[in-house]
């Protein structure tokens, strides 16, 4: 159907908007406590990290860690429900609206989700004074690719979860380790060779680097291919997300 | 194809890898009509709808909905049909009159009609007054309500509906039962699945019973009481023993009868009289009723239990 993804994404939106307060206290709030106890904590026993600020190397971070977390609990907790207890995506197709609709509509939605959260914390921290330059609007580009991205990852495990605690399996062994060490809490420099290896195969860290580069003033040639990377990766997790979920939707 | 014809099935068969959950079935829906499919758990007749109202796709056969083909326009058709699923899928996010609202606009209807459409369906359901309320508030019988009225928020040409009155209590399902009557008064196409005969009987112009993915019989309901069991039946209770004793008899006479466990039903054809066999049957365990469409139904599919689909 001709804009159907834009109705299921408006759907979602309107939840949204019935229940922000709600949400904006896990997406928003949550990271800012962070920002507090890690960039502000313990950042005051820190000299410097790669010459700036300890709070200004950690808040690239904390932006990019948190559009895909809530990107990613959106499209596995809230899309698993919707897929399984709650049956809508099996009622929605009872309607002019095709599978393609339902799950594009679905990624954009976690990636907006994701990106909300992450300006949200963004909009915050300019009253401390975190946002330097106008640089982070290109910034907020690559926040919401990396937002897309998980997004797609947490649809993708949708299609393979048997049942809620299947994610345990993907946040805690996959997402939370790769928050810790894709250069969000320390530089990735210090990491040993394989680890780091480890690291630049997952987006977050070429997202991390990009941003932190772009708002702290100090550009790359590199960071024109990391985020070529990051549209690459995009466009093949949403294609391998759509086909999983089409399969499961239509019988 | 008559242009009347709002369903026109062509031997079609719809596997689900090796299974055949249908296997060959043909079949026309009139427009206005109101077609019961019957038929025990996992027989396919919930296939067979979902092949119809486009949840479910054919591996073989031909399928033709208000003149379009499924396997090409499935999108139009169902802009067109409306249905009510056996598992309402209400959205409990969302309130009663956001339901209808955020349903109505996956048809790219504009805002302004589907808003005075939901006002006017939730008068229809009498919900008028639980608007605002959360979903999951509600009972079974206005749950399953609501789903209707979510099915006609589009003003389909056919309503498909699966088992609509399944596990409601006899008050919610008699309401129901008197709205798709007033739906039949304004000539509606409703499709039906149930497993309730008198629900089939009371609701629907024609009934298909259908077996392993089969149609085994089809017509008008008083049609098929009259052409496959007759005018009475004449049931009778026995001790196993005596149950060969009891059967020899009737089948000397050349009385048409269906045995279940210890029970001879003997249907009484134009003609026969229920005097004729009673005699034989000299206990108080004997009842003499008029037959229904159950009687059609057991006949046809067999009194043992099938295990949920």
């Amino acid at each position: 159907m001709k804009g159907g993804f834009q109705k299921v994404w408006n759907r979602n939106f309107f939840y949204f908007r019935k229940t922000w307060l709600v949400t904006a206290f896990w997406t928003i709030l949550e990271p800012l406590m962070y920002l507090g106890a890690f960039g502000y904590g313990v950042g005051s026993f820190i000299n410097n990290v790669d010459g700036m600020a300890y709070v200004d190397f950690f808040f690239p971070g904390l932006l990019c860690t948190t559009a895909l977390l809530v990107a990613y609990f959106e499209s596995t907790y809230t899309n698993y429900t919707k897929l399984t207890h709650q049956k809508l995506y099996a009622s929605w197709l009872l309607t002019p609206l095709g599978a393609k609709d339902i799950i594009l509509g679905e990624i954009l939605w976690g990636a907006t989700k994701g990106f909300i959260g992450s300006l949200g914390v963004l909009l915050i921290s300019m009253l401390f004074g975190l946002v330097k330059s106008w640089m982070f609007l290109p910034a907020l580009v690559v926040v919401f690719v990396l937002s897309f991205i998980f997004a797609c990852v947490g649809m993708i495990f949708t299609s393979y979860a048997k049942n809620y605690d299947s994610f345990i399996f993907s946040s805690s062994g996959i997402l939370i380790p790769m928050t810790l060490i894709s250069g969000t809490y320390f530089p990735i420099d210090t990491l040993y060779i394989v680890l780091k290896i480890v690291a630049y195969t997952f987006p977050l860290a070429h997202a991390v680097d990009i941003v932190r580069g772009l708002m702290t003033g100090h550009f790359k040639i590199m960071f024109g291919l990391q985020f070529l990377y990051l549209i690459l990766l995009a466009y093949v997790l949403v294609r391998f997300a759509i086909s999983r979920l089409e399969k499961k939707l239509i019988s | 194809m008559s242009t009347s014809t709002v369903v026109h099935i062509k031997n079609m068969v719809k596997k689900y890898g090796d299974f055949p959950a249908v296997e060959g079935i043909s079949l026309e829906i009139a427009q206005g009509e109101c077609f019961g499919i019957l038929g025990p758990n996992g027989a396919g007749k919930s296939t067979l709808m979902k092949v119809m109202y486009g949840s479910s796709q054919i591996t073989s056969g031909e399928v033709f909905i208000l003149g379009l083909n499924v396997k090409q326009h499935m999108s139009e058709i169902k802009s067109r049909i409306g249905v009510v699923p056996q598992e309402d899928g209400l959205d409990t996010d969302l309130s009663v009159i956001e339901n209808l609202l955020i349903y109505g606009s996956f048809y790219g209807l504009d805002r302004k009609v589907i808003s005075d459409r939901a006002d006017y369906l939730l008068r229809l359901m009498k919900m008028e007054d639980r608007t605002d309320r959360a979903v999951e508030t509600l009972s079974g019988g206005l749950k399953r309500r609501l789903a209707i009225a979510r099915g006609l928020i589009n003003q389909p040409d056919i309503l498909f509906l699966d088992e609509p009155t399944t596990g409601l209590d006899p008050q919610a399902r008699r309401w129901i039962w008197d709205f798709f009557k007033s739906l039949k008064e304004q000539k509606s196409t409703l499709i039906l699945t149930t497993h309730y005969m008198e629900e089939a009987e009371f609701l629907c112009d024609r009934i298909a019973i259908v077996d392993h993915g089969k149609i085994l019989a089809i017509g008008k309901p008083v049609d098929m009481i009259r052409e496959h069991i007759g005018y009475e039946v004449v049931e009778f209770d026995c001790s196993a023993k005596d149950l060969n004793y009891y059967v020899e008899k009737v089948k000397a006479q050349n009385f048409d009868y269906q045995v279940y466990h210890q029970t001879i039903h003997v249907f009484m054809k134009e003609h026969q009289s229920a005097k004729e066999i009673i005699q034989h049957f000299l206990s108080d365990r004997v009842v003499i009723r008029r037959p229904s469409l159950n009687d059609v139904f057991l006949r046809f599919s067999g009194a043992q239990l099938r295990d949920e689909s």
